[in-house]
């Protein structure tokens, strides 16, 4: 019982952790800001999740950026005229 | 249209769409694939090509449909996934399973672990250990340049849907980074 109230009133730690992931895409509502800020006052795992999700983020969209465009594209344009050539 | 026009395309236009196509999707035989399909395709509507815009910009968006169709597809896969994999993560009440606990990885600003080669090649790993379809839908944002509202708009998600699928895969792999990382 008191565990149900708990997760009412302070979300359970799947909740939390949705709510965390929620932020990196939406606005979060007034009530899930408050209920998250409460659940992470008493969690410490899912405080050590937030912050290490946001750097996983970063690193990710870091990584997207330094994507290596250099190509060599002309093995590719041989196959495509190949394929329209057969068609 | 004959088939040598298109020949012409190919040889001016092919680098263009192939960078675009990698910069969107991060992966090199899938944009090569998507380029491929773009000329079929483009081979077989000739007959609505009116010359009205570039054959480029007409390219470009023949290209474009095929990118959101991928991402469309990959997502769609993603939503009728199991969900046996998460309860490894949490129990019933939705509390944390105790050996799956986010631990403190002991890093005074987490921030330092972006300029750090050994945790990008770590996190490198995990992506590709994830499922496909899952780290299409971590990257999507990046990937896509666009904000989660305009995300489900253009792939037809509901927003809770979308953001419970990059939940499950985030949970993942924050998992395997931290079994694989060693400060």
């Amino acid at each position: 019982m008191i565990t149900k109230i708990m997760q009412i009133l302070f979300l359970s730690c799947s909740k939390a952790t949705s709510i965390i992931e929620k932020q990196f895409h939406f606005r979060l509502s007034f009530i899930e800001k408050l209920q998250l800020s409460a659940h992470k006052s008493m969690c410490k795992a899912c405080t050590n999740y937030e912050k290490q999700s946001r750097v996983l983020e970063q690193t990710i969209q870091q990584q997207l950026k330094e994507h290596d465009v250099e190509v060599n594209v002309t093995k590719l344009k041989e196959e495509i005229i190949i394929k329209l050539t057969n068609k | 249209m004959p088939t040598n026009i298109l020949t012409i395309w190919v040889e001016d236009y092919t680098t263009d769409l192939y960078k675009w196509a990698l910069h969107k999707v991060s992966s090199k035989e899938l944009a090569q694939d998507l380029v491929q399909e773009t000329f079929l395709s483009a081979a077989e509507k000739t007959a609505t090509f009116k010359g009205k815009s570039s054959p480029k910009t007409w390219l470009f968006s023949i290209l474009n449909h095929k990118i959101i169709d991928y991402y469309r597809r990959k997502v769609y896969q993603t939503v009728s996934f199991e969900d046996q994999t998460f309860s490894n993560f949490f129990n019933h009440n939705g509390s944390w399973q105790e050996q799956r606990k986010p631990s403190d990885w002991h890093i005074e600003d987490e921030s330092n672990l972006l300029d750090n080669p050994e945790f990008q090649q770590v996190l490198k790993n995990c992506l590709d250990a994830l499922p496909q379809k899952w780290s299409t839908s971590i990257k999507l944002k990046y990937l896509m340049e666009k904000n989660g509202e305009e995300i489900c708009q253009e792939l037809g998600l509901t927003p809770s849907n979308f953001w419970q699928i990059v939940h499950r895969a985030k949970v993942q792999l924050r998992d395997c980074v931290e079994k694989n990382w060693h400060d």
